[in-house]
């Protein structure tokens, strides 16, 4: 198969999967059932669980859905918007490449079939994308994109999250997939679970517990409506207890690894038993030592005791004797799942009959049996010694694969909570100085309309933009951009804060003001470091000019409301062209394609000064693919409402540096749009840079390989 | 460490629910279930050609279990059934047909699947609001005080079961066991956390059906010879019992990953087999009078107890260790014995008297217990069949007893919660829509009325599947409750000389009640609500419902429409 069979043939298979992927995109998406060969039913709207029920059997096929589980394994959502730029992409490849080549062929036949075989082109293509994955991508989202984004904290500092922020957030993740019963169910129940897990302390670091350990903190009934799910504190353990002696008060408890009764002999050692009174001897002693370990537990006041091995019966027996309930066969997950809550570090057998205290207990609040739907399990209350108070939700629903769905949705969410709360580090070069200053002009255009309306209001506010202050040299000159940067960031904030209005609540109130307006060069920088620590994002990369303006807590006061808009850190070095910032934590944008149309139209606005063909080309087709999810989720949409007139709007809009206004409540991350969009470009570059696809007799070895190769 | 691969493609369908072959399935299945419903249901022989075992039902519990089914639609309309039935044994059916029902009346009205969707929620929820209010129509308070209305609900649960073969009297007889039975488990003196205890349902086969009797304790099956061995039990009064978890048959324990070296000459199982009889011996000078085993015991150690005068039984199983352990407890505290070592006198439990029984062929060991929540039910019925379709038939009934009590309402049967309900959304629907809509913008009032007529008309269509003999079937104006004529009845007669009862027995047709044919259109009317508390007591026998039991079939049915209806796509793996 030819180059450019390939691109044409990865179009035939990524429209076929974008036709089924698209009826579940979306608030208006709906369910695929799924079987399995062992007879299961599944219910999903999970992209990829989607893909992988396929089986697809075409090479190129595979690897698309390799890209896709290897991009959700990261962060956790966007499989079918994947395919779906993956195939606008593709189209808006093919139809150039069609352009192309007709006018080729009439030029000169013969090299250019040449040039075809050898696929330069292709390769051409396909580096420009890496180049524009690199580092246009980067420089556009911060730039120009970020100044349309707004925070989830209430608080940037703190990072503390409100709730009706949340809701917003998780109730736009589960449109896209929770059946349209349950949407508004779940995400409820997903945010009081957060709120009963989180502490004031606890951050981050609550949804790497989450999202690591969730199985273990799930519990599904099958049989019962789906509005009985509740969420229970403390510890569900998927097990019943061996022994249950119901306990009062706080209760101590330890966990064991091992067998508690001594046996005759370990692995690698000899017995030699030499008569019938010495095996009798040493029966005796090992029930001894079994009462006596069991005596000593009951001693220090343990009343459970966790154990990861099955114990033998006699432990069993003593241990009701003793009054210490049992849990055995905990899984590896659920002990160190305990111990990270608890703290706690499995018991160790005193050696002898040295009476020393057991350091290592943990208080438990109650420990009793949970009994849902005639299944036991047991039901701890641990007392937490991390940040995360340990709660577990119980999922019902009238099948297995409904509840699969929920698990799965709820996994997807705590996932893209663990990306949404990490900063994002985004690097890029700009472009030389003598570049810069072409494109200037355009940019100053390009403000100076957006700007028109501030200044009706405020005429004093001048026209910077971030561009210029990369080129200053001048020590003095740069001191002074600072407050023209400030008060520009500040000119930024108020787009957002009209955006604002589909959110209506809380309270009017105005922060704080940008700190930093000083003229002294010192002062800024005085000022600034503290705040670019609290970031976490200290960049120390030390090119010795460089010059960091954060503007912290901007919180911008909205009709009525507090949105407070994302700030940023912009470490700018003057010396170099190389520029490096980051994406602060909990940036978001409203949902219903607002980070697709800005992307486009900036991207738009960026293909029209590049220089190079190759660059406006590949930015071209970027630009005009990323409507594609716009489209589809206006596409029931009539009126006003439809796709060319919401994107009309936001153009002028844009244009007219007006807010966009959305017509949907609900937000989403920007950091999973961002990650997405390079793992498409990372697919797409993979497919173009394959020439030939080469059928072999398939030999299981050599397709698992393959396989491990796409998953790293 | 090569992993097979999945060799063939999944076949994927869209739109499924608008193929033919799909809705013809779907018709075939609910032609099934809902033949099988209500107390005239006709009965269904599943076997499967090679001969062996063949299972005569009606009920969902039993008929969905042995049917296969292969269409995925289908199979996730049934695990749905099955896992209802499994949380409350009763209502199976009743959710099958409403789920059906609910499918083919919206595929014939043109609306979108989320528009149904978001609708048919509403509805659920005006349903379950109902249901749950003081002002419900159709629900009546349970006294355990008297024992009325929980005979009323047994005799239900028995009578909607054809296929296990009662004749009046004997439902009688069952029902009145079944109280018994339900009453034993109940702990006499407790307060505020109850524990309900068990009851064990022991088989005898090819018995007349009032045979069957409950007795407090426990049953332990046994060969006459063996049983003449152990007698004569020489005691009266209180029996000392020693009940072993652990083998006592002289196993070598566990001896470890390592290996264990025995030199020729040394002979462990003897070494072990001492060690028994020393827990033989003590257990005879601690007196104990009878020694259970879980598992198997040595002969020589039997040997050793019955020349005691100490009765062994053995091979008792884990399934019955449970009741065992709490029948002989005494205090709490006192666990099967674990250890072959010294045995402190404290673990001995005890037991009122010990009796051999003798129920039709059967021989049994009855264990009386000092006191307890331990009960066995002597099952009988003619033959194997029908004794599998009663046992199914008093475990339902004994779970929706449970159920109850728990939830102290009872629903009226016999189709006139349907009816009633069906009433009562079409009412609403016309006069208050704006209540149901209140809180989504995105559903017109024309929309509302489509769907919730085909939500009343799938309730009303359930409780037509009640007939099965070619009646007819009327609906009051003032109640909203159900009224079946027999068939071929003479037309332009006085309804109310026909009429007797209505489905559930709680109004007769001599009030000033005007009727109309259920599948005629009416105009919607209140049907009255808040039940009064005379017409309950006025009655004598009502058909009535579990309310929890079938709430949750409401819940679950209307959700698992939903879901199928949402569907687009199915994929079938075909590996």
């Amino acid at each position: 198969m030819a180059a450019a069979g390939s691109v044409r043939a990865a179009l035939q298979v990524a429209e076929v999967l974008e036709t089924i992927v698209s009826c579940c995109v979306g608030p208006e998406g709906r369910q695929v059932l799924c079987t399995k060969p062992t007879g299961e039913v599944l219910l999903t709207r999970d992209g990829g669980r989607l893909l992988e029920a396929l089986r697809l059997d075409h090479p190129i096929a595979r690897m698309i859905v390799a890209c896709v589980s290897s991009h959700l394994k990261k962060a956790g959502d966007g499989a079918k918007t994947f395919i779906i730029y993956l195939c606008h992409l593709l189209r808006g490849l093919n139809a150039v490449t069609d352009r192309d080549k007709d006018s080729l062929m009439s030029e000169n036949i013969q090299t250019h079939r040449r040039h075809w075989k050898n696929c330069c082109q292709w390769k051409f293509i396909s580096q420009t994308l890496i180049t524009f994955q690199t580092q246009i991508l980067d420089c556009i989202m911060d730039q120009y994109l970020s100044g349309h984004f707004l925070s989830i904290f209430s608080s940037v500092k703190e990072r503390t999250l409100s709730r009706s922020s949340l809701e917003w957030l998780l109730e736009a993740y589960f449109c896209g997939r929770v059946g349209r019963n349950n949407q508004k169910f779940i995400s409820q129940l997903m945010c009081d679970y957060f709120f009963k897990c989180m502490t004031y302390k606890s951050g981050i670091n609550i949804f790497e517990l989450v999202d690591d350990a969730f199985v273990e903190l799930n519990v599904g009934v099958t049989g019962l409506p789906v509005s009985d799910s509740r969420i229970v504190a403390g510890l569900v353990l998927h097990r019943d207890f061996s022994v249950y002696c119901p306990a009062d008060g706080d209760i101590r408890t330890v966990i064991v690894t091992e067998t508690l009764q001594p046996l005759f002999s370990t692995s690698g050692s000899e017995f030699i038993l030499n008569s019938e009174a010495q095996f009798q001897t040493s029966q005796f002693w090992i029930m001894e030592r079994t009462e006596s370990i069991m005596k000593y537990l009951h001693s220090q006041n343990v009343k459970l005791l966790l154990s990861s091995v099955k114990q033998a019966d006699l432990v069993i027996y003593y241990a009701r004797l003793s009054g210490i309930s049992v849990v055995e066969c905990l899984s590896s997950e659920e002990i160190s799942l305990i111990q990270r809550i608890s703290g706690l570090s499995p018991f160790v057998i005193p050696q002898g009959s040295s009476q020393c205290e057991i350091s290592d207990t943990a208080l438990v609040k109650f420990c009793k049996p949970l009994i849902l739907r005639s299944k036991r399990y047991v039901h701890l209350g641990l007392i937490s010694t991390c940040a995360f108070m340990p709660h577990c939700i119980v999922l019902c629903g009238p099948v297995q694969g409904l509840i699969e769905q929920h698990k799965g949705a709820l996994h997807g969410a705590f996932k893209m909570l663990r990306q949404l709360f990490k900063d994002l580090d985004l690097n890029y070069m700009t472009q030389a100085s003598d570049q810069n200053d072409a494109s200037s002009p355009l940019i100053y255009k390009n403000s100076r309309e957006g700007n028109q309306l501030e200044e009706h209001g405020n005429g004093s506010l001048q026209k910077p933009c971030p561009n210029t202050v990369v080129k200053n040299k001048n020590k003095l000159e740069k001191a002074q951009t600072y407050l023209k940067v400030i008060s520009n960031v500040e000119l930024e904030a108020y787009i957002p804060c009209s955006t604002v209005k589909l959110t209506p609540t809380n309270t009017f109130q105005r922060d704080q003001t940008p700190r930093c307006f000083s003229l002294e060069k010192d002062g800024i920088i005085d000022d600034c470091e503290p705040l670019i620590e609290s970031n976490s994002t200290a960049n120390s990369t030390t090119e010795n000019t460089r010059v960091d303006i954060s503007c912290e807590n901007l919180e911008i006061a909205g009709k009525g409301n507090v949105l407070p808009m994302g700030c940023r850190l912009l470490d700018m070095c003057t010396s170099q062209s190389y520029c490096s910032s980051a994406m602060p934590a909990g940036c978001v944008l409203p949902v219903g394609g607002n980070f697709e149309i800005l992307l486009h139209y900036y991207l738009l606005n960026y293909a029209k000064k590049c220089q190079q063909s190759e660059e406006t080309v590949v930015s071209m087709i970027i630009a005009n693919a990323l409507l594609g999810i716009p489209k589809i989720l206006y596409k029931s949409k009539k009126g006003n409402d439809s796709f060319p007139q919401v994107y009309r709007r936001a153009l002028h809009a844009l244009q007219t540096n007006q807010p966009m206004v959305s017509s949907q409540t609900g937000l989403e991350s920007v950091t999973g749009k961002y990650q997405l969009l390079t793992s498409v470009l990372q697919c797409l570059t993979k497919i173009l840079t394959i020439d030939l696809v080469i059928n072999i007799k398939r030999q299981p070895q050599k397709v698992h390989d393959e396989d491990s190769e796409d998953e790293l | 460490m090569s992993r097979l691969e999945a060799k063939k493609p999944s076949l994927c369908n869209s739109e499924p629910l608008t193929s033919e072959g799909v809705r013809a399935t779907l018709s075939v299945w609910r032609g099934i279930v809902s033949s099988c419903y209500g107390p005239s249901g006709r009965l269904k022989q599943l076997h499967n050609g090679l001969g062996g075992y063949v299972c005569t039902t009606s009920q969902s519990a039993a008929l969905l279990r042995n049917l296969s089914v292969t269409h995925p639609i289908i199979k996730i309309l049934v695990t749905s059934v099955q896992n209802h039935v499994s949380c409350f044994s009763d209502c199976g059916l009743f959710t099958a047909i409403l789920c059906c029902n609910l499918i083919e009346n919206v595929q014939k009205i043109v609306l979108t699947p989320t528009t149904v969707i978001k609708l048919n929620k509403h509805l659920l929820r005006l349903c379950t609001n109902y249901l749950n209010s003081e002002a419900c129509g159709c629900r009546i308070p349970v006294d355990f005080h008297s024992a009325r209305i929980p005979l009323c609900l047994v005799r239900s649960v028995l009578t909607s079961k054809p296929a296990s073969m009662l004749t009046k009297e004997e439902v009688d007889h069952i029902s009145a066991l079944i109280l018994r039975t339900f009453l034993l488990t109940i702990p006499e003196n407790a307060e505020g956390h109850i524990i309900l205890g068990k009851s064990i349902i022991v088989p005898l086969k090819g018995q007349r059906v009032t045979d069957s009797t409950v007795l407090p304790g426990i049953l332990i099956e046994m060969p006459e010879v063996q049983l003449m061995k152990l007698l004569p039990i020489k005691k009266s009064g209180a029996l000392k019992v020693a009940l072993f978890c652990t083998t006592l048959s002289g196993d070598l324990s566990d001896t470890g990953k390592g290996t264990v070296v025995v030199p020729c000459g040394v002979s462990l199982e003897s070494a072990v087999l001492d060690q028994l009889l020393n827990l033989g011996r003590q257990l005879v000078s601690d007196h104990v009078d009878l020694v259970l085993c879980q598992k198997v015991m040595h002969p020589s150690l039997k040997q050793l107890l019955s020349a005691h005068q100490v009765i062994a039984i053995d091979r008792i199983g884990v399934t019955l260790m449970e009741p065992l352990s709490k029948v002989t407890v005494q205090k709490i505290g006192t666990q099967p014995i674990g250890s072959l070592g010294s045995i402190s006198t404290s673990s001995y439990g005890s037991v009122k008297n010990l009796r051999t029984a003798k129920f039709g062929s059967k021989h049994f060991f009855h264990l009386i217990p000092n006191e307890g929540t331990i009960c066995s039910l002597l099952l009988c019925n003619r033959n194997d069949t029908a004794w599998d379709e009663l046992k199914l038939t008093c475990q339902t009934a004994l779970h929706v007893l449970q159920l109850t009590v728990k939830e102290p309402w009872v629903l009226l049967g016999g189709g006139c919660t349907e009816t009633h309900l069906a009433a009562y959304i079409r009412h609403k629907t016309c006069n208050e829509p704006e209540s149901i809509l209140k809180d989504d913008a995105g559903c017109t009032q024309t929309e509302l009325h489509l769907v919730a007529e085909a939500f009343c008309r799938a309730l009303e269509s359930l409780a037509v599947s009640l007939e099965h003999d070619g009646g007819e079937i009327l609906t009051d104006m003032k109640y909203g409750h159900f009224w079946s004529v027999q068939a071929h009845s003479p037309s332009a007669v006085n309804w109310s000389d026909l009429l007797s009862r209505c489905g559930c027995g709680l109004y007769n047709s001599q009030e000033e009640l005007s009727w109309s044919f259920l599948r005629s259109t009416r105009h919607p009317f209140a049907p009255q609500t808040c039940l009064p508390r005379e017409a309950v007591g006025s009655s004598s026998t009502l058909t009535v419902d579990c309310l929890t039991a079938k709430l949750g079939g409401l819940q679950v049915a209307v959700e698992t429409a939903n879901l199928i209806l949402d569907l687009s796509y199915v994929i079938e793996d075909k590996n």
